[in-house]
């Protein structure tokens, strides 16, 4: 197994500030190597070193060797395309916006394999054809779906020759089922060199295989076989990243909820219809008080406007929705957002929001101290704004903010997607139970079929 | 592509009523016994009699009521039925036709040599970066505080009265052209400048500009298949929304130089309350700026065939 | 709202424009357009501080008058067309289909010609009137307001945030205030800044192609026109009235912060 990469205590500073702690890895040829960590732990760092496009205001320090030989980031940027190569984390953004498809394969062909124009051409569309996009070539990134733009990224990135590929994020933001689909792609684009793949996502550094390298705040803290250290974790940290992971969950769903408890919600053979498209058709359900309905999908399948039709903030293109509770007042029918901060003003303090909400609807103050404690909720927050505050701990104050309206319906978009998978958890349990105790029925969307099976009593597939 | 020719098609239309209208209720509210007062402009105060004053109101029908004489005013317009100026008795259609020309090619040797300026010193902020980019920012901000008759000012003072390079004003030499194009020309690189650096700086950071290279692409042809293009789509853009100020400065740098465009046929219109040609010029640049707007539309549309932005 | 060093220099000059022309007004002993044939152009001196022009009139008189006139304009015009503005603006994007339709289209027919030539046929109905001039530029003025409140307006209305105060029971007035007024002040700031420098910038330009305000009253591009002849003979009477406006101009910019 000839060495690809090596990296001897590689470290990453701002000024005096150290971003990524010295680090060595080695990259065999045909054994990839899995940097597994959370957002902000500094893996997309490395990367950067790697390649040398690290931002002018970090510098690094240690030795980056590529085939054997130290090399500055000059000699490394030689390589680019040729030998080496790095997938983008976010596709769309990665791939010229005003360019079509093939033509963003076409010119690698062109200008770094230099053939001629017609042949750069039928290898591109030939390599458009391996990864599926045969029809699409003519299409410009903004008309790609999120998938469709990383097969895309990934055939350009690799028309050039590249064997040793290094992949931030590769799948970020996709749907399970896309999922899979770019890690075998990625798998056999490197099959004659090797892969480096950055993630936060266990489901992938398990697919993957070969070396696991698991990283927290810049600092490594585990690394061995893939198989041994996710199934063997000896780190505590290593540990709660698995358990994290909705799959590994215990179940959570509450069993407060009562076989005789009475409908709030029915829906009668909805369809929804959104610019012109039906998004479902002919779908009927009915949610009883207190219990946790789940609802699962890929995106754009419209599970977040079945939820907006629920709350009549979208009219259904045929069928009907109703509501039972009588007694219930509109704002006691709510959404938490899949963005926190985006939920919030930003103008004023989060306890002058909180203030304002009482003031409003006369709400017993003596109530919020112990829901802030049970949802772990520091006073300090409250002299924040939302932009001053984690996204779980925003999300968390949505929850307490939702809670004291004593909802009866609550319809959660996807609210932990943006959350790193241990807060997720928290956050979803908490959710879950809280509601539960209130006999507030939940509309749990996710994108995540594992995070709906293990916490919700009924399940909606779209 | 057709919603936008239509759209634009509505804005002729509109132009063509507003400005109909306006000087409708300018010639109605001309103080005085209206047709005296254009007879004492057109012939002399002294020459002025009761024969003279009916002539011209019949020919601007004076005499009808409001709402008729709106609907004539309106419908002689649509026809461009002109009529002939108050001051010269010349058909306002030929002069401002004579006009147009001019008008045309200062705005043109203008938009040439502010092109000529913003882009490279646009890319040169953007590429170099710090100290270049803050003095060449410093200077743009400087010149973007000065009305573009003080910049023509100081041109005429500097150039044609100090050094005797070029002609003070008129109109007749490719000399004469120099000093108004360039004073067209730096009020409107002085703000354009800026549109490329930001674009262009927004671009060499972008992702995908990165992935050109890593994929294996020099700079060079970085810039030619990623660069180019996604620098200049701002830029025309932004072009569309210039128009106004380059019309606007065109009507002052054609007054400062006495240069016979549009807009100093407008001004002196104005001033001598000759309303044919006040009407006239001012639909010509009315119709000069839809056609430019039109034109940037469809630049818009040929680098990006996704549609065009901002609409 | 904090402002920057540079935000505060541009106040600052402004100020102290402000400030020469109020006190300009009140002590000089000289009116705008007493002459003194015997005294003409001269140079500044300690009776006349900034010079006479080619009647004899004293500089500082007329400079303060004009100054004077340009605040007074570019601050009515700035008030009235974002008040107008912001308002339309936000009913626009809040007021369901119908009027943002109605709105559309006249904001449509006003931007169908630049704006100095609207400001050029409307000053040319009354000739040298202030309130004209006023009207008129407030008119070309308010639709950029419109323009930009409406759609910052429009997102905020999709935002989260908003809908849901709106979902938790919250009226209108509260969305405004804690929702649009946010987004949008910001911007309706800047734009102020930038639209009292473009009045100045355009009563100058009416003034300098004659069709502005009329003589004997002083207006810092009419004043332009008229010592334009004598710049050789006195070059500080013209440097005036340029270096005020441009002075005027860039002092708003530096207030507006960003670029509009």
């Amino acid at each position: 197994m000839s060495v690809l990469l090596k990296l001897t205590n590689v470290a990453v500073y701002a000024d005096k500030t150290c971003l990524l702690e010295p680090m060595s890895l080695t990259l065999h040829q045909g054994e990839p190597l899995t940097i597994l960590g959370q957002t902000g732990s500094g893996k997309s760092l490395l990367a950067q070193a790697i390649m040398g496009l690290l931002p002018e205001n970090l510098t690094v320090s240690g030795d980056v060797e590529v085939f054997g030989r130290t090399m500055t980031i000059d000699e490394r940027k030689a390589l680019w395309g040729r030998d080496l190569v790095m997938l983008p984390q976010e596709p769309w953004n990665s791939l010229d916006p005003l360019m079509k498809g093939v033509d963003q394969v076409q010119e690698v062909y062109k200008f770094v394999r230099e053939k001629t124009d017609e042949e750069s051409l039928s290898l591109a569309e030939n390599d458009l054809q391996h990864v599926g996009l045969e029809d699409n070539g003519h299409k410009r990134p903004g008309e790609l779906s999120g998938g469709m733009a990383q097969r895309l990224a990934i055939a350009a990135a690799t028309a050039g020759g590249a064997h040793v590929i290094l992949a931030d994020e590769p799948t970020k933001g996709l749907d399970v089922s896309r999922r899979d689909g770019i890690v075998s792609l990625l798998q056999t684009r490197s099959a004659l060199g090797s892969l480096l793949t950055i993630t936060h996502d266990v489901a992938v550094a398990r697919q993957l295989g070969g070396l696991l390298l698991v990283m927290k705040e810049g600092r490594l803290v585990e690394q061995g076989e893939a198989s041994q250290v996710l199934d063997y974790p000896k780190d505590d940290y290593t540990r709660e990243l698995i358990t994290a992971e909705p799959s590994a969950w215990t179940d959570i769903a509450p069993s407060v909820r009562k076989d005789s408890a009475e409908n709030i919600l029915v829906a009668d053979k909805v369809s929804v219809k959104r610019g012109g498209r039906t998004l479902f058709d002919d779908l009927s359900f009915s949610i009883k008080k207190g219990e946790v309905v789940g609802v699962v999908g890929d995106s754009g399948c419209g599970k977040s406007s079945l939820g907006d039709a629920l709350l009549n903030f979208l009219p259904v293109a045929s069928g009907s929705i109703t509501r039972f509770d009588k007694t219930a007042k509109p704002y006691q029918w709510l959404k938490l957002y899949q963005d926190p901060p985006s939920a919030f003003s930003a103008s004023v303090t989060l306890g002058k929001l909180l203030d304002d909400l009482i003031n409003l609807h006369g709400i017993d103050r003596a109530r919020i101290a112990p829901l802030m404690d049970r949802l772990s909720l520091p006073k300090v927050i409250l002299e924040r704004n939302c932009l001053g505050v984690s996204g779980g701990e925003l999300q968390r104050f949505a929850i307490l903010r939702a809670l004291l309206l004593d909802p009866v319906f609550l319809f959660a978009d996807e609210p932990t997607s943006r959350l790193d998978p241990i807060t997720a958890k928290e956050v979803t349990a908490l959710l879950v139970e809280l509601a539960s105790e209130a006999g507030c029925a939940v509309l749990l969307v996710s994108h995540d079929p594992a995070l709906v099976q293990k916490t919700c009593h009924q399940v909606i597939t779209l | 592509m057709k919603v936008m020719l239509f759209k634009r098609l509505l804005q002729l239309i509109t132009v063509i009523w507003g400005v109909g209208t306006l000087t409708f209720i300018l010639m109605r509210s001309l103080p005085g016994d209206m047709a005296y007062r254009i007879a004492a402009s057109r012939y002399g105060q002294d020459n002025v009699d009761s024969q003279a004053a009916a002539l011209v109101r019949e020919e601007l029908k004076l005499d009808q009521s409001a709402l008729t004489a709106y609907w004539h005013w309106l419908t002689d317009l649509m026809q461009l039925k002109l009529g002939d100026s108050l001051v010269s008795g010349l058909p306002v259609i030929d002069t401002v036709q004579h006009m147009l020309g001019h008008s045309l090619l200062l705005a043109f040797a203008g938009l040439i040599v502010s092109v000529l300026i913003a882009v490279p010193l646009g890319l040169l902020s953007a590429w170099r970066g710090n100290p270049l980019d803050s003095i060449l920012m410093g200077l743009s901000s400087v010149i973007r505080s000065m009305p573009v008759f003080v910049i023509g000012v100081l041109f005429i003072l500097l150039f044609a009265l100090n050094w005797n390079l070029f002609p003070v004003a008129g109109f007749g030499s490719p000399a004469h052209l120099v000093l108004p194009a360039i004073t067209l020309a730096l009020s409107l690189a002085a703000v354009s400048n800026r549109v490329v650096r930001d674009s262009a700086k927004k671009t060499f950071q972008s992702a995908f500009y990165q992935f050109s290279q890593v994929k294996g692409l020099s700079l060079w042809q970085t810039f030619r298949r990623h660069g180019a293009r996604n620098i200049a789509l701002p830029v025309v853009a932004f072009f569309g929304i210039q128009l106004v100020s380059m019309i606007e400065g065109i009507v002052m740098i054609e007054s400062l130089f006495s240069w016979p465009g549009i807009g100093h046929g407008l001004a002196h219109a104005i001033f001598a309350r000759d309303i044919p040609v006040i009407q006239g010029s001012a639909l010509m640049m009315g119709i000069l700026f839809v056609l430019l707007n039109t034109l940037v539309d469809i630049i818009c549309l040929w680098i990006d065939p996704r549609g065009v932005k901002n609409q | 709202m904090k402002m920057r060093s540079s935000q505060w220099l541009g106040l600052g000059i402004l100020l102290s424009l402000l400030a020469f022309s109020v006190l300009g007004v009140s002590f000089s002993p000289y009116s705008m357009s007493e002459q003194n044939l015997n005294a003409i152009m001269e140079a500044p001196s300690a009776v006349h501080w900034l010079g006479t022009d080619q009647y004899g009139r004293s500089m500082l008189t007329r400079m303060a008058h004009a100054v004077g006139l340009s605040f007074a304009l570019s601050l009515m015009c700035m008030l009235t067309s974002s008040i107008v503005g912001t308002a339309f603006g936000v009913w626009a994007a809040w007021g369901g289909k119908k009027v943002d339709s109605v709105l559309g289209v006249v904001v449509n027919i006003l931007l169908a010609l630049p704006g100095l030539v609207v400001v050029l046929l409307f000053a040319a109905i009354v000739p040298g009137s202030f309130l004209m001039l006023y009207l008129a530029i407030s008119l070309v003025q308010w639709v950029e307001y419109f323009r930009v409140v409406r759609a910052i307006t429009q997102g905020v209305i999709q935002s989260p945030a908003r809908q849901s105060s709106a979902m938790m029971g919250f009226g209108r007035w509260y969305q405004f205030k804690r929702h649009i007024w946010p987004a949008i002040s910001p911007s309706v700031f800047t734009l102020a800044a930038f639209g009292g420098a473009s009045a100045i910038l355009t009563m100058a330009s009416l003034g300098f192609v004659y069709v502005g305000i009329q003589p004997p009253l002083a207006e810092l591009g009419l004043m332009t026109v008229e010592l334009f002849p004598y710049y050789s003979d006195a070059p500080w009477l013209l440097a005036q009235p340029l270096v005020v406006i441009a002075l005027m101009v860039f002092a708003f910019h530096l207030l507006a912060g960003k670029r509009a």
